[in-house]
C-alpha cells in the first residue's frame, strides 16, 4: 500500500452506500419488524373498524389514515433517528470526517425510509382489502399511487431538515418527542387539516405534507372538501414547499457541520 | 512561509470547551484543553505525542484531522489549512480514534469497510480486493464476514486501523492505537504501523505507553496541561531531563546534607527523593561517566542497608520528570 492521489467521492455513491447500510441494519436488527411489518397490520385493522360504515369511501379513509400512521413517523424521523444512532455508536465522527458531505448519507437513509414506509403502506392496503373483502374504489388509481409516493417524498424532505437537528445536538430526540403528535395531526396525516381551528392552518401550510395530503384526498375521494383552492394549487404548493425544504437542507447541513466542529460535540450522546 | 518538508505545522493552537449545566439557572464551565501548541512534524516519519490523561492529545488530533475547529491559532496539514481546506484534506487524512465505539456492530467488518470505502470514493473496481487485502493485513482475514459485535476489543481496534488506511491516506492519525490490547495484538499493531511508514505514510501517534513511543517514534513531543513541554528525540529528551544514566540509592531515610552531597558529585544534574513504605529512594540523573555506584556508596556512609542500582534513563523517567515539573 502506498499513499497516492486520493480517490474522489461521489454524492450518488455515498447515498447508495447509506441506503445499503440502512437495508443491512434493517435485516440485522429484528426490532424493525415491529414498526415496519407488525404495526401496519394492527393500524390497518383498527382503522378499518373505526371507519367502517362511515360513507361510500370509508375504505379510502381507512387506508389513508392507517397508511399514514404506519409511514409518517418512520419517513419523517427515521433519518434523524439514524443520525442519533450514529452519535450513540460513535460513527458520526468517522462519517463526518469522510470527504463525502453528510447530507448524502442522510439522503440515502431518507430513501430507505421512503421504501420501508411504502412497504408499510402496502401492508395496510392489503390488510384493509382483506378485511373488507373487496378493493377500494379509487377513481384514478395510477394518479393515486404516484401522489402517494410523492407524499412520502414530502415527508422525507422535512425529515432531511430534521436530521440536521440530530447532527446539531444530542437532544434532538427531545425536540422530536415534543413535536411528533402536533406534526401528525397538524399536517393532516390523521384527518383533513380544514377540520382543525382556522388559526392552525397557516402553521400547517409551512410543511409540504399538508399540501400533498390534501391533494391526495382530493384525488382519491370524490366530493372531498379540503382547502378552498383545490387540487391544482395543493399540488403546486407541495412541490414548492418541498423544493424549499430541500434547499434549506443543503444550507443547514453545511452550517450545522461547521457549528458542531466549533462546539466539538460530535462524540457526545 | 509554508514549509514543504513538514506534514504538520501548528502555531499557537488553543482550544476551549464550553459546557453548560442547568435549565433555568445556566452554569457555564470553560475548560482550556490546548494553550498555544506550536509543533512541526516532518513528512514520512512516525511522530509520537505523549501526555497524561486530559493533557489535550485527542483534542489536538481531532483539530489536525478536521474534526474540531481550534479556538485560535493555525494548523496546516500537508501544507493545507485544517479549518479552511477540509475538502482537500479529508481524502488524504486517515484517522483512527479506536475504542469500542465508532463501528457498526450489527454488520460485518467487511461491510463496515465497504461503507466507508464508498464514502471515500475508493474506486469500485478495486474496492473489494482492497478490503480483502486489508482484512488479511490487519489479521482479520478469517473474521471479516462476522458481525462486529462478535469481535474482541483487539479485533475492533484492527478494524479501526483498516478503516483508517482504506483510502490510502498520506497522513494517518492514531489516537492511542494499542490501548486495551493484549501484548500480542499490541505488538502486531506496532508492526503494522512500522510497515505503513515504509509505504510512505506520515504517522502521528498519541500514546500512554512509553516503550511503544520509544520503539516506534524517532521524534517525540510531550503534551501536558495543553502545552508542549518538550520535543526531541528520545536521547535528546534524556539530555533535557539531566542525562541518560540514572542511579538509584535506597535506604531507610536520608538526611538533607546527604542529598546536597550527592548533588555536588560531578555529572549529577538532578536528585529526587521518594518514599517507598519504610524505605526512601533517591533517584539521580547523571550526564557523564565520571561517577558510578561506588561513588554514591562512598558519599552516603553510615547506611549498611544502602543499595545502589544503575540503569539507563528510560522514556518513562523523562516523561515523569517533565510532566511533574509542569505540574509544579
Amino acid at each position: 500500500m502506498t499513499a497516492n492521489a486520493p480517490a474522489q467521492y461521489s454524492g450518488r455513491r455515498s447515498t447508495v452506500a447509506a441506503l445499503r447500510l440502512s437495508l443491512l441494519g434493517f435485516m440485522a436488527d429484528p426490532q424493525w419488524l415491529i414498526p415496519s411489518m407488525i404495526a401496519p397490520v394492527i393500524f390497518g385493522l383498527v382503522s378499518f373498524e373505526l371507519f367502517q360504515g362511515s360513507g361510500p369511501y370509508f375504505l379510502i379513509y381507512a387506508i389513508l389514515g392507517a397508511g399514514m400512521m404506519s409511514m409518517w413517523g418512520q419517513t419523517l424521523y427515521g433519518s434523524g433517528w439514524a443520525t442519533g444512532q450514529d452519535r450513540e455508536f460513535g460513527t458520526l465522527e468517522p462519517t463526518i470526517q469522510a470527504p463525502s458531505p453528510y447530507v448524502y448519507v442522510v439522503l440515502g437513509r431518507v430513501l430507505w425510509n421512503v421504501v420501508s414506509g411504502l412497504l408499510g403502506g402496502l401492508i395496510v392496503l392489503g390488510v384493509v382489502i382483506a378485511a373488507a373483502g373487496y378493493p377500494p374504489a379509487i377513481p384514478n388509481p395510477v394518479g393515486f399511487a404516484v401522489l402517494f409516493v410523492f407524499v412520502m417524498l414530502t415527508l422525507a424532505a422535512v425529515g432531511v431538515v430534521f436530521a440536521a437537528f440530530y447532527v446539531y445536538t444530542r437532544y434532538a430526540g427531545f425536540i422530536q418527542n415534543i413535536g411528533e403528535f402536533a406534526f401528525y395531526v397538524g399536517t393532516g396525516c390523521m384527518f383533513p387539516v380544514v377540520l382543525l381551528p382556522f388559526w392552525t392552518n397557516p402553521i400547517a401550510l409551512i410543511f409540504p405534507p399538508t399540501w400533498a395530503l390534501d391533494a391526495l384526498r382530493y384525488l382519491a375521494i370524490p366530493g372531498y372538501q379540503g382547502f378552498s383552492w383545490g387540487f391544482g394549487w395543493d399540488l403546486l404548493g407541495a412541490v414548492g414547499t418541498t423544493a424549499v425544504y430541500l434547499a434549506i437542507a443543503g444550507t443547514v447541513f453545511h452550517r450545522v457541520e461547521r457549528h458542531v466542529l466549533e462546539v466539538g460535540n460530535l462524540s457526545d450522546y | 512561509m509554508i514549509r514543504t518538508d513538514l506534514a504538520i505545522e501548528t502555531r499557537g493552537i488553543t482550544r476551549e470547551f464550553v459546557s453548560r449545566k442547568g435549565f433555568l439557572f445556566r452554569e457555564v464551565n470553560r475548560t482550556e484543553a490546548l494553550r498555544g501548541v506550536d509543533l512541526g512534524v516532518e513528512r514520512g516519519s512516525i511522530f509520537g505525542l505523549l501526555g497524561p490523561n486530559g493533557a489535550g492529545k485527542t483534542t489536538f488530533v481531532k483539530i489536525l484531522s478536521t474534526l474540531l475547529v481550534p479556538t485560535s491559532g493555525s494548523a496546516l496539514v500537508l501544507g493545507h489549512d485544517v479549518t479552511k481546506e477540509t475538502a482537500w484534506l479529508r481524502p488524504r487524512i486517515g484517522l483512527v480514534l479506536g475504542g469500542e465505539r465508532g463501528l457498526y456492530n450489527r454488520i460485518s467488518g467487511r461491510e463496515n469497510l465497504r461503507y466507508f470505502a464508498d464514502l471515500y470514493g475508493v474506486p469500485t473496481s478495486e474496492r473489494d480486493r482492497r478490503i480483502t487485502e486489508l482484512l488479511e493485513r490487519v489479521g482479520l482475514g478469517a473474521a471479516g464476514d462476522r458481525r462486529v459485535e462478535e469481535y474482541s476489543r483487539g479485533m475492533k481496534q484492527k478494524l479501526h486501523i483498516a478503516r483508517g488506511i482504506l483510502h490510502r491516506p498520506q497522513i494517518l492519525f492514531l489516537d492511542e492505537p494499542t490501548i486495551g490490547l493484549d501484548p500480542k495484538s499490541a505488538r502486531e499493531t506496532r508492526k503494522l504501523v512500522r510497515s505503513l511508514v515504509s509505504d510512505g505514510v506520515t504517522i502521528f501517534l498519541t500514546t500512554h505507553y512509553m516503550f511503544e513511543a520509544e520503539e516506534l517514534c524517532p521524534q517525540l513531543a510531550i503534551l501536558s496541561k495543553g502545552r508542549i513541554v518538550a520535543r526531541d528525540t528520545v536521547d535528546g529528551l534524556r539530555e533535557l531531563v539531566g542525562g541518560d544514566r540514572t542511579l538509584e540509592a535506597e535506604a531507610y531515610g536520608f538526611e538533607d546534607r546527604e542529598v546536597e552531597a550527592l548533588k555536588r558529585l560531578p555529572g549529577v544534574s538532578k536528585v529526587v527523593g521518594e518514599e517507598f513504605g519504610p524505605t526512601m529512594r533517591l533517584t539521580m540523573r547523571v550526564r557523564t561517566d565520571e561517577i558510578d555506584a561506588d561513588d554514591v556508596l562512598r558519599t552516603l556512609p553510615g547506611h549498611p542497608e544502602l543499595a545502589v542500582k544503575e540503569r539507563r534513563t528510560s522514556l518513562e523517567d523523562v516523561y515523569l520528570d517533565l510532566v511533574e515539573e509542569e505540574a509544579r
